[in-house]
């Protein structure tokens, strides 16, 4: 699981090792990445959310 | 190291020439007379500094590798795939960058929507082609025309200094107040801009937009509309006159007894001569831009009014277009921009020159009626 959440951080960031990327296209179904990809899109949105709030006070 | 203290001294010594024939030359914007115009400016000139020095050190990267790696000096391309320390440095520092320059804009941006607490508020209204001001709470309202002569328009008398940015009557500001800019149009989009004030807000029919000033400094600001508005876009300048809070309240008195005074013209009978007079001062600031000085007009857009039979054959209907204007069209309603007097002597010079002598006058107390019922 933690594995995954890494790979998803390094596909918001942009940056990926290519061994790493081997590794996860080895394993089978995307289903795990699409459900913490979208659960951490979301937390993003709030981060920025609060970011925006506290900024405006 | 000496060599590398040299550059520095280089860099920073055209650094500081550049900002100074920047600022010389007039291309630059102005620093401007209000703290956040300041702060804008000093916005403006970090974020550009960051910018050159970007610049120079990506072109400077860029070119000392083609030249010092050419391949006729037998340099050999490395050919790797990744690299993961670079790529998280190229995309932090950047990152980085944003927020840095970020910080100080957000904190400006929340101090110029900060409108509360002002110490007076000014309506701002915005019409094809002039200013409107309102001092609210305060009983005084004028319109700001351009006050350029048409022959330098038109290329018939040499063209003055503020060419095309200067009015008949300035907007009126104290220093050191905070003023509420409350902003509309009557018509179209247009924008009230003043570069020195750092204000530059779009009027919007049916919005009310809001801004703020506080002038640190007496002194006349000239600005323009800069959302192109029509024909006369180019025509409907700002020029804001600040003065000391003091002069500020004897100004307003003045105002406030000019307003009477105009009142008072409405309960006697005016003669032809003095009605043909004025008459002709408003027609020459509020017509002539689209009707024409010689009452040719621009057909079909703007009638002629100089040898229309029919208009001078239904006076009803002429003073009714001034009053209430042409819906669909761009007659404004003069109710809303001129009082009364005005009104009157601009439709008695309009009914009496150019050859069609109808020899009738329009008393103002007649008009002031009317925009009575």
């Amino acid at each position: 699981m933690w594995r995954v959440i890494a790979s998803v951080l390094a596909a918001f960031f942009g940056v990926q090792k290519e061994s790493r990327r081997r590794e996860d296209f080895s394993r089978r179904g995307a289903g795990a990445f699409i459900v913490v990809g979208v659960l951490l899109a979301l937390v993003l949105v709030c981060l920025i959310a609060l970011v925006a709030t506290l900024a405006a006070r | 190291m000496r060599m590398r203290k040299r550059l520095v001294w280089t860099a920073s010594g055209v650094a500081l020439a550049g900002s100074a024939v920047a600022r010389a030359s007039g291309w630059n914007m102005p620093v401007g007379v209000t703290d956040l115009s300041q702060d804008i400016y000093g916005l403006h000139m970090t974020i550009f500094w960051i910018c050159v020095v970007i610049g120079i050190v990506v072109f400077g990267a860029f070119f000392f590798s083609l030249f010092r790696y050419r391949r006729s000096r037998g340099a050999k391309p490395s050919r790797f795939h990744e690299h993961t320390t670079t790529e998280v440095l190229w995309t932090l520092v950047p990152l980085l960058i944003l927020v840095v320059m970020a910080v100080p804009a957000t904190a400006t941006l929340k101090a110029m929507y900060d409108t509360s607490e002002a110490d007076m508020e000014v309506m701002i209204t915005g019409q094809q082609w002039r200013w409107r001001y309102e001092y609210r709470g305060e009983d005084v309202s004028f319109t700001s025309n351009l006050a350029t002569p048409r022959e330098q328009i038109d290329g018939q008398s040499a063209k003055g200094e503020h060419y095309l940015r200067e009015v008949d009557e300035p907007l009126v500001l104290p220093v050191d107040r905070k003023v509420r800019l409350l902003m509309t149009s009557d018509d179209v989009i247009h924008s009230w801009w003043v570069p020195e004030l750092g204000v530059k807000q779009d009027t919007m029919p049916g919005f009310v937009n809001e801004n703020w000033v506080r002038i640190n400094e007496p002194g006349t600001y000239r600005g323009q509309c800069a959302e192109l508005c029509g024909r006369d876009h180019a025509f409907m300048p700002i020029v804001v006159e600040a003065v000391t809070p003091e002069r500020f309240a004897s100004w307003l008195d003045e105002r406030r007894s000019a307003a009477a005074e105009a009142a008072m013209g409405l309960d006697r009978e005016w003669g032809m001569d003095e009605l043909m007079e004025r008459g002709q001062e408003v027609y020459a600031t509020s017509c002539a831009s689209c009707h024409q000085p010689d009452g040719s007009g621009s057909p079909p857009a703007f009638p002629a009014l100089a040898g229309n039979q029919a208009l001078m054959d239904d006076r009803e209907r002429h003073v009714e277009t001034v009053v209430n204007g042409v819906a669909g069209s761009s007659m404004a309603a003069f109710r809303n921009i001129l009082n009364p007097v005005d009104i009157a002597a601009v439709i008695t010079y309009e009914r009496n020159a150019w050859g069609s002598e109808t020899g009738e006058r329009v008393q103002p107390s007649a008009i002031a009626e009317r925009l009575a019922d």
